[in-house]
């Protein structure tokens, strides 16, 4: 058995005292790549939030490699969701990038050469060098997308955390990510996103966890992404087949 | 000029900046109306300060009053949280209620002192150079000079040291919180120096200006860069332009200070709100207009491209075929010939290469979404720059 990546006990999370996440319990190993899925209103953004400090729990804990979080913040990439923020914000494409060596900076140290040569090689590789200068509310969804992606490489974390990041992009965008997603597994990294389109889980993943409200199921993707697991956590009858 | 002159552009300009630098972050956070919230509500702050310190210059006055900023913050949000009433609603309700407390009190207990409400939602920034800052005997100017630029030092300082802090956070919560960098903390300081600002300015200027100077220029800057240290230089600019050319208009007019001060933050904000290069409503306006040109003869180029009988390409015939005035096909034609995708023998219309070529890049993209292809034809064409 692998080292656990992240550890969850007993986490409940409310908005105005209406539990929104109850009574969680969830490991997950390190190594995997690993979709939350489950339907709207379930928690997944929250789950993600609350492991990241942004949201606080009314029960529960959260440790990341047997500590708590804010003492390992370092190890820890995070990715919300596009529409989480105003892309008309005045900045470039390079400038998000480098938001990103903001959390191993420090508080007043600013970027600098360093820096700005690891976002430009981050940038590199979601193949979006060319769009460094171009100011942000000029980029197409696939594109915030990908400075979204790039924005966490930059922070070289070993654990990152991802908020629905095929929402509105291209299928080449999709693609690309996945393929990033999964040379992270290859290194070693740990990768958990929030998903929506149940045919992909087991073509991109292989860890998967069911949320509604409750912890469904957590576990392989092979051994626990079947008709019983989805109809318990969407409440309908569901038939997907999977391919061997 | 005279030194009193001198003194009150000086004030004027260096509350401006003052005012400009929270200004551009809170346009940004589209927290605006919480600076008209604060600039109101740290009246009872300033009476109560002026009870206990008898003195409308005294830091502690300052701090008391710029407390009660953070308190309208506080109100507000909390409001807000219950998820009664929205934010505007929160703000329209916290801020209205302790403004006239502070009415009340200087009603009440003030009518001898020099603080009354004109002055408060006006200012008076002809006397700033009266009240002068005496150390051993000494004149060392204004008092008012002092407590702005002290104002402005802090400002600037925080400023420079938590640039980035205050970009990340404003940009993107989630990430800033996730980094480290607790948005909170961040929030409830860039809160705390527009409270701080909003008071050392409120003498000098009053309540509505001060609201004025914090928006109106950043907003003007927010149309013309795209880059976040550009759009506080701007800020700035127009903020200290607005301030002394508002002081000669004032001398010319022999009218409010305060009042000319605005007027001309207004205008320079219609003047960018109109010609803003990419985002005036000039510029818009114009866009839109090739827009629907280059539809327009994309819809043609397509016709084109899919009929090869004659009496389909014939000039004349092209207004029944696709519905148009015979004006706007004719621009059609033109820019269309211009640009050497047609031509045009005997009054039959063929597309050459180019505009073979064009259209299918076009018809490609439109059907992919994948702009990648067709960078090079975003110069020339505004419908594909998204």
């Amino acid at each position: 058995m692998s080292k656990i990546a992240v550890k969850v006990d007993d986490l409940t999370v409310a908005y105005n005292y209406k539990p929104v996440l109850w009574d969680i319990d969830l490991e997950i190993p390190e190594g995997v790549l690993m979709a939350i899925v489950g339907p709207n209103g379930a928690g997944k953004s929250t789950l993600i939030k609350s492991i990241l400090g942004i949201l606080k729990p009314i029960a529960g804990s959260v440790s990341i490699y047997g500590k708590p979080y804010t003492k390992q913040r370092q190890l820890v990439a995070y990715v919300p969701q596009k529409g989480s923020v105003d892309w008309d914000f005045p900045t470039t494409a390079l400038d998000v990038v480098l938001m990103g060596t903001y959390g191993s900076l420090g508080w007043i140290k600013r970027p600098g050469q360093k820096e700005k040569k690891a976002a430009l090689e981050a940038l590199e590789k979601v193949g979006m060098l060319a769009f460094k200068g171009r100011q942000i509310s000029q980029l197409s969804g696939g594109q915030q997308q990908r400075i979204f992606l790039a924005r966490a490489l930059v922070q070289n974390a070993s654990i990152y955390f991802m908020d629905e990041p095929f929402q509105g992009v291209d299928a080449t965008t999709e693609i690309a990510i996945i393929n990033i997603l999964k040379e992270l597994r290859k290194a070693g990294k740990t990768v958990i996103v929030v998903h929506h389109d149940l045919q992909t889980v087991p073509e991109y993943f292989d860890w998967v966890t069911f949320l509604n409200v409750k912890k469904i199921a957590t576990g392989p993707v092979k051994d626990i992404f079947n008709d019983d697991n989805l109809t318990k956590t969407y409440g309908i009858n569901y038939k997907v087949s999977i391919q061997e | 000029m005279s030194s009193a002159q001198i003194e009150i552009q000086l004030i004027a300009s260096i509350v401006a900046v003052a005012c400009a630098i929270p200004g551009t972050f809170l346009v940004l956070r589209k927290m605006a109306m919480i600076s008209d919230a604060i600039s109101h509500s740290i009246l009872p702050g300033i009476v109560v300060g002026f009870f206990i310190t008898q003195d409308l210059n005294s830091p502690l006055l300052i701090l008391l009053a710029a407390l009660t900023g953070i308190i309208t913050v506080v109100l507000v949000e909390y409001i807000q949280k219950t998820g009664l009433v929205k934010e505007d609603t929160a703000i329209g309700l916290v801020f209205p209620a302790l403004f006239s407390i502070g009415v009340i009190l200087i009603a009440k207990n003030a009518n001898d002192v020099h603080l009354d409400v004109d002055a408060v939602l006006l200012g008076e920034l002809a006397f700033a150079p009266f009240d002068r800052l005496l150390t051993g005997g000494t004149d060392v100017g204004p008092k008012s000079l002092w407590v702005v630029g002290s104002i402005l030092i802090v400002t600037v300082t925080l400023l420079i040291l938590f640039f980035k802090e205050l970009k990340v956070s404003t940009f993107d919560k989630g990430l800033a919180a996730s980094l480290g960098f607790s948005p909170a903390i961040i929030h409830y300081g860039l809160m705390s120096i527009s409270s701080v600002t909003t008071v050392g300015a409120f003498d000098a200027v009053g309540a509505i200006l001060v609201v004025a100077l914090m928006i109106a220029p950043a907003a003007a800057a927010y149309l013309l860069t795209t880059d976040l240290k550009k759009m506080l230089a701007l800020a700035i600019i127009f903020g200290i332009f607005s301030a002394v050319f508002g002081y000669w208009v004032a001398h010319w007019l022999d009218a409010s200070i305060a009042g000319s001060i605005t007027t001309v933050l207004g205008l320079v904000f219609l003047l960018v709100y109109l010609f803003a290069p990419s985002k005036g409503i000039i510029a818009v306006m114009y866009r839109e207009r090739q827009q629907q040109t280059e539809v327009s003869l994309l819809t043609f180029l397509l016709h084109l491209k899919n009929h090869d009988e004659l009496e389909e390409r014939h000039v004349n015939h092209l207004n029944e075929h696709i519905n148009w005035q015979k004006v706007r096909a004719k621009t059609v034609l033109d820019l269309a010939q211009k640009n050497n995708m047609i031509t045009i023998e005997k009054n039959i219309v063929s597309l050459t290469k180019k505009g073979n070529e064009f259209t299918s890049k076009a018809i490609n993209y439109i059907m992919t979404n994948e702009d990648t292809q067709i960078e090079d034809m975003k110069d020339d064409f505004f419908l594909f720059r998204g």
